[in-house]
């Protein structure tokens, strides 16, 4: 590091001994070459300066790797030498100052301990040649030869140790230095940035490993070519050399300036990096380090991250979405199973203004070519529910144009629904509910608070209103079936039950709490000429307008074959060849059909796959008519149906049933048939306390499962007093007539009397029925009642009395008259009262 | 049970036989009247109704047999009635002295020689 440390080298020290060596002997021939004493002996001193030159020749060798005792050794030999010499040069004065010489060396080359025992050799050994030759001045001598090296020696080692120390130091910051720079570079070349230094000219002086791997490019190659072409794709170097320059050319340092920019590799591939860039200057020269750091990795984990944070909030909106939807879709679902068009309406709005955080939310419905508003949320109502024209008003500009429409600060004209605009909306948007391309409502949404929906609130809603739009159709078209299979099954259920004389008949229909659909349960109580009466409970599978219209033509059926005169398993046969080859193989239906004839109470049925009817007699235990058991109508095409016959005596009710009233989820049906049983044995006997009271018994309170049918007749038990109404129609005789003839048989009239008293009834009867002509439908009653032996019967109708022609009908009042004791017309102006009188007593008038 | 009426038409020789059971009452004795008279061609003699096997009948049945017996008369045709004596049909009959319009056999045979 500086010139003197080479001073220290032992090869030095070695060279300089030698040139002492050569020197001294090259000294000492050319003193016997020259005029000289004679004192002087030439040879020794020759011998002497050869082994000189030998120990020059021998140290010169050596140098490189010469060792310590050596140079002890060479200097002691030295003083050795000169001691010889100066024995054989005689008494010089000057001689003696030689041993200065290698005094100075033994300073130079040792330390000062070591030094002086080289002075002590030279004391010695000149003091024991003073002593030899007995010189005069010998202490001066002495003290001159060895005081002279040791004067010059110290001041030699004094220098010399400054000088080593000094070196030393200097070696020692060298070291250090080297270390730190080794420290460094393994620091840069560990670091996984790349560490480039530039000089003011752009030119590359400092390259780590990192820079190799980054790059490609070695250290070596790097070192002293410009940066812009080695690592700068081309389209940047200009962009390189301007940020440079300024860079170089900016006053004092600057630290860490941060830049990100692409990068070329050697293999020309590029990749994105971030550069930390400082200017320094160092003694007047501008140096620019940098580190860059290929970000390549990050770039992509941050776009991985990005990526994945945008398919989260995608995922998140596609979720929330789908939630809407599918709370859309399951309101839309529930509507199409139970709701009505109001209420799902109802529910729409509410849902749609909490989807779009709206702070209220309208639907209006195209009725008779206006908007009316059907539904809100967030929207204080009253009165009538306002209605708009198409093209008047926010929603009407929206139905008209069929176009999603935004408003800003609308004012309450433009809005033209005044409890909307009295909640103050700052922003309006509306969009068109949409149904096979017909406009079939608005939807429109506002937002009290400046806070504007936007594309996105505008495609949500538009999203929303499909679903509404979907659900509104769908609730509408179910509604109308489901109105139209209601009425229906209502009109195929008899609207009154007919007044059966002696007999007393209730029916009860309810349909199944959950379902929103009308089943295919259904009853009838037909009356057949004649005065038997037909009873029918059936089941067909299926529900809604399918079922409630195969029930309209199995009611037509049979009552057409009732009509007939058919008996119940011919009627059924004819019913199932029906049903299979007209209504087709897929339809199936149980059916009960039972005809009373109430003069006798014999009662025939025929089950066709039905629950068995239950009979009860008075309090004895009730029982289930299990006979006749047939398949259902329906499943083959020729079956037999077997018939059964049952008396219905007076006081004995029969309960005809769906499913419905007995069967529950999870429950065995016997179980409940016992509970049907049971609840019958303590009903109260008339029909119609008796239903309600099996439909308490039976039927959860929150309502049946499936839809319940039930019909109850009982054969009245004949007592001294009766009444009963028949329809004002000539067929209505016949029932008439059969009543009556219970009631006198029970009074016990002969044959003759019943014949006579019914024939007069009959009469009284039919001029009832003419009396009400073709406009009337109320009924005409007929009363009876037995004192002792007198009946007592009158007939009332609430017709326009006509004055008897004297052909037909006045032929009626004389037949009265002849086969009555007495008869009394009062016709008033609500009707025609005839009361007839007569004593029996076994004989006739 | 009270069967509703029934009618069953038939011929011998040149009468025709209207026979009908059951209860006759208003619910069906206009249009039976009708469809007799109808049956009844130009060309036959006269005609029969039997009514021996008639469980019931009130006055449109009565009206319905003096309709035909109006109507055979314009025709220049016979009506004869087939009654049990003694039951409610005669009776009714009896009553309503329908005897000045046709007259009343208690047998077929008698009825069919009075029409012909």
């Amino acid at each position: 590091v500086t010139p003197l440390s080479d001073l220290f080298e032992r090869s030095v020290k070695g060279r300089a001994l030698a040139y002492l060596f050569a020197a001294g002997a090259a000294l000492g021939l050319l003193t016997l070459v020259l005029p000289h004493d004679d004192s002087v002996k030439d040879l020794p001193l020759v011998i002497l300066a050869g082994v000189a030159f030998l120990v020059a020749g021998a140290a010169y060798w050596r140098a490189p790797r010469i060792t310590k005792p050596e140079l002890h050794a060479a200097v002691a030999l030295g003083t050795v030498i000169l001691t010889l010499a100066n024995y054989y040069v005689g008494s010089t004065a000057l001689f003696p100052l030689l041993y200065t010489w290698t005094a100075l060396y033994a300073f130079y080359f040792f330390d000062l301990r070591a030094a002086l025992a080289h002075v002590a050799l030279i004391a010695a050994s000149y003091g024991l040649l003073l002593a030899l030759a007995d010189h005069p001045s010998a202490v001066t001598r002495w003290l001159l030869a060895v005081g002279t090296p040791t004067i010059v020696g110290l001041l030699i080692s004094r220098l010399l140790s400054r000088l080593r120390a000094e070196n030393l130091a200097s070696v020692q910051r060298a070291d250090e230095l080297r270390e730190t720079e080794a420290r460094t570079r393994l620091v840069l070349d560990s670091a996984p940035d790349a560490f480039i230094t530039l000089d003011r000219d752009g030119l590359i002086v400092n390259w780590n490993a990192a820079a190799e791997r980054m790059f490609g490019w070695s250290t070596a190659e790097a070192i002293g070519r410009p940066m812009r072409a080695l690592i700068v794709p081309p389209e940047h170097r200009d962009r390189h050399d301007e940020r440079r320059r300024e860079l170089v050319e900016s006053t004092g340092n600057v630290t860490g300036r941060l830049m990100e920019t692409e990068f070329l590799r050697r293999n020309g591939s590029r990749f994105q990096g971030e550069a930390t860039v400082s200017k320094v200057e160092i003694g007047g020269e501008v140096m620019v380090p940098g580190f860059v750091r290929d970000i390549t990795e990050r770039l992509r984990r941050l776009e991985e991250r990005e990526a994945l944070l945008r398919e989260q909030a995608a995922r998140a909106e596609a979720e929330r979405v789908a939630e809407m939807v599918s709370g859309m879709q399951l309101l839309v679902d529930a509507a199409l199973a139970h709701r009505s068009l109001d209420a799902i309406v109802e529910d729409l709005v509410t849902r749609v203004r909490g989807v779009l955080g709206a702070d209220a939310a309208v639907i209006y419905l195209v009725e008779d070519g206006q908007l009316a508003m059907a539904a809100s949320s967030g929207v204080e109502r009253e009165g009538t529910p306002p209605r708009v024209e198409f093209g008047t008003g926010f929603a009407g500009q929206v139905a008209e144009s069929s176009e999603p429409l935004m408003a800003e600060q609308p004012s309450a004209e433009e809005i033209a629904d005044a409890d909307l605009a009295a909640l103050g909306c700052e922003s309006l948007l509306g969009v068109p509910l949409m149904a096979e391309g017909q406009v079939t409502g608005v939807l429109v949404v506002c937002a009290t608070e400046k806070r504007p929906f936007g594309p996105e609130g505008l495609g949500v809603l538009q999203l929303a209103a499909d679903r509404v739009a979907l659900g509104i159709d769908h609730a509408r078209v179910y509604e109308r079936e489901h109105r139209i299979a209601e009425t229906l099954q209502r009109s195929l259920l008899p609207e009154r039950m007919p007044q059966l004389p002696g007999l007393a008949v209730a029916a009860r229909y309810l349909p199944a709490a959950s379902e929103a659909e009308v089943g295919g349960d259904w009853y009838d109580v037909i009356p057949i000429p004649g005065g038997s009466i037909g009873l029918v409970m059936g089941d067909v599978a299926g529900k809604g307008l399918a079922a409630a219209s195969m029930v309209g033509q199995l009611r037509s059926a049979v009552r057409a074959y009732a009509l007939e005169g058919h008996g119940p398993a011919k009627a059924i046969e004819q019913l199932n060849r029906l049903v299979w080859t007209e209504l087709g193989e897929s339809q199936m239906a149980t059916l009960l059909y039972v005809v009373l004839d109430p003069a006798d109470g014999q009662a025939r049925w025929v089950n066709a796959g039905h629950l068995p009817p239950l009979l009860a007699v008075g309090d004895g235990p009730s029982v289930f008519l299990e006979g006749a058991r047939n398949v259902p109508l329906g499943v083959m095409p020729f079956p037999t149906f077997d018939e059964k016959t049952v008396t219905l005596e007076p006081g004995a009710t029969v309960v005809l049933y769906t499913d419905g009233l007995v069967e529950r989820p999870g429950d065995h049906i016997d179980n409940g048939l016992r509970r049907l049983s049971e609840a019958v044995r303590d009903a109260p006997d008339a029909p119609d306390d008796l239903c309600d009271h099996l439909l308490s018994a039976l039927v959860p309170e929150r309502g049946a499962p499936d839809d319940v049918a039930l019909l109850v007749l009982r054969n009245t038990p004949m007592a001294n007093h009766f009444s009963a109404e028949f329809p004002t129609e000539p067929q209505a005789l016949s029932s008439m007539r059969t009543l009556l003839r219970r009631w006198l048989r029970y009074a016990e009239g002969s044959d003759q009397e019943i014949a006579e008293i019914t024939t007069a009834c009959g009469e009284a009867a039919t001029n009832a029925i003419e009396h009400a002509g073709a406009t009337g439908d109320s009924p005409f009653e007929i009363l009876g009642s037995l004192e002792g032996r007198e009946v007592d019967i009158t007939v009332r109708d609430y017709g326009a009395w006509r004055e008897p022609r004297l052909d037909d009908q006045g032929r009626g009042i004389g037949l009265m008259s002849s086969l009555m004791d007495d008869v009394e017309v009062t016709p008033t102006h609500e009707g025609t009262s005839v009361r007839m009188t007569r004593k029996l007593n076994g004989t006739a008038l | 049970v009270t069967d509703i009426a029934q009618l069953e038409l038939g011929e011998r020789g040149a009468v025709i036989v209207a026979t009908v059971t059951g209860e006759l009452d208003a619910s069906q004795a206009p249009l039976m009247g009708d469809q007799i008279a109808e049956e009844v061609p130009t060309s036959a003699k006269g005609l029969v109704v039997d009514f021996s096997s008639l469980e019931f009948i009130d006055s449109s049945g009565v009206a319905m047999l003096f309709g035909l017996a109006r109507k055979l008369g314009s025709r220049r045709q016979r009506l004869s009635v087939v009654v049990n004596d003694g039951e409610a049909v005669a009776r009714v009959l009896e009553i309503v002295d329908f005897g000045k319009a046709a007259p009343m056999h208690a047998d077929l045979d008698a009825a069919l020689a009075d029409a012909s």
